[in-house]
């Protein structure tokens, strides 16, 4: 019981290492929730001498975790400037403009 | 006094001529998509409205921009811009545009509602494709997607019992497609710089693909004058989602 916990714990924390890098916002709380589950779990499995690993494993996790938590209090939803989009909107409302001036008996 | 009344002739005239929809509107949204029952922010979706003036006439400007915030450009980045150019009284559009890139995804649209008020001339054009040009017809009051939303917000609600409808009948990739506006009674909705506001509960419903359940698909606009859209829910094959007011000016 204590190894599935050990494996369960390690591929959740990787998941949670990664989830945390990309940009899914709060959705990474989901992996890093179930790696802390397990990490505890196989850690009150573990006697002294081996809960070495699993302790490294819950360190990741909750590293994971203070990432999330502060991209989520720091970083802001921005769009960036685009100027290919500016150029295109400009260029759209030129073009509908003639389009416009060309319709006749509106 | 007669400069006053004038003003008074010439404000009133102004508002009554552009039928609620005012230009140098700038309704600001953030957009959600529920990933594993988590919201996650996804896009910035702004309407805006500004006067266009031609030799010959006077068009009203209504566009909708959406584009995903810059964390996930590098992923899946959307720059969509869909336009619509209606008469400022009725709202009946005049041109509409559509030009989106998501992903590796592009499609560009544009149809000509022809004068005789039931023809559409449109041109298309997807990815690498080359151009296709089409001339269809379609109903005397048949609107664009975006001018819908404008026209949506007309309609005096007020006297609306719950569950009462209205139908409209919309243009989307050279289809016409019904849809079905029902009334939901009346809530509270945040609406971001606003605050708070009492708003009309609407359910839309459309016969298409595009949009999933019953009453899953829903509008909220401030039960006032201006009938602003603070919240936008959306149900589609692939999830849901949903359009929270951010900022609204120029209202």
């Amino acid at each position: 019981m204590r190894k599935l916990f050990l494996v369960l714990a390690s591929i959740f924390t990787t998941l949670s290492i990664v989830f945390a890098f990309l940009p899914l916002g709060t959705l990474a709380l989901i992996p890093i929730g179930i790696a802390i589950l397990f990490g505890f779990l196989a850690l009150k499995k573990s006697d002294l001498k081996q809960r070495k690993a699993i302790k490294v494993i819950l360190l990741f996790a909750i590293l994971s975790l203070v990432v999330v938590v502060g991209k989520e209090i720091f970083m802001k939803d921005e769009v960036e400037v685009d100027k290919q989009f500016d150029t295109k909107k400009s260029e759209s409302k030129k073009d509908a403009k003639k389009d416009l001036e060309e319709l006749d008996d509106l | 006094m007669r400069k006053f009344i004038f003003n008074v002739i010439l404000v009133l005239s102004y508002s009554f001529s552009f039928s609620q929809i005012k230009p140098n509107e700038r309704l600001v949204y953030a957009a959600s998509y529920n990933m594993s029952g988590l919201m996650t922010q996804l896009a910035q979706v702004s309407m805006e409205t500004e006067m266009m003036e031609t030799s010959k006439k006077t068009f009203l400007h209504l566009s909708v921009q959406a584009a995903t915030f810059s964390k996930w450009d590098s992923f899946f980045k959307i720059r969509d811009l869909y336009e619509s150019y209606v008469n400022p009284k009725t709202l009946k559009a005049i041109l509409f545009k559509r030009s989106i890139i998501e992903g590796s995804y592009s499609k560009t649209e544009k149809y000509i509602f022809k004068s005789d008020g039931k023809t559409i001339s449109s041109t298309s054009k997807t990815n690498n494709k080359p151009e296709t040009k089409k001339t269809f017809t379609v109903g005397t009051s048949t609107q664009d997607i975006v001018s819908i939303i404008y026209k949506l917000r007309t309609i005096d609600f007020q006297n609306y019992k719950n569950g009462q409808t209205k139908s409209f009948v919309i243009v989307f990739d050279e289809k016409e497609v019904p849809v079905l506006v029902k009334f939901m009674g009346i809530e509270p909705v945040s609406a971001g710089n606003l605050g708070t506001k009492n708003c009309y509960k609407i359910s839309i419903s459309a016969k298409t693909n595009a949009l999933k359940g019953k009453d899953k698909n829903l509008i909220w606009l401030t039960a006032d004058s201006k009938k602003i859209p603070a919240l936008i829910k959306f149900s589609i094959p692939v999830g849901t989602g949903q359009l929270t007011l951010s900022s609204a000016t120029g209202i």
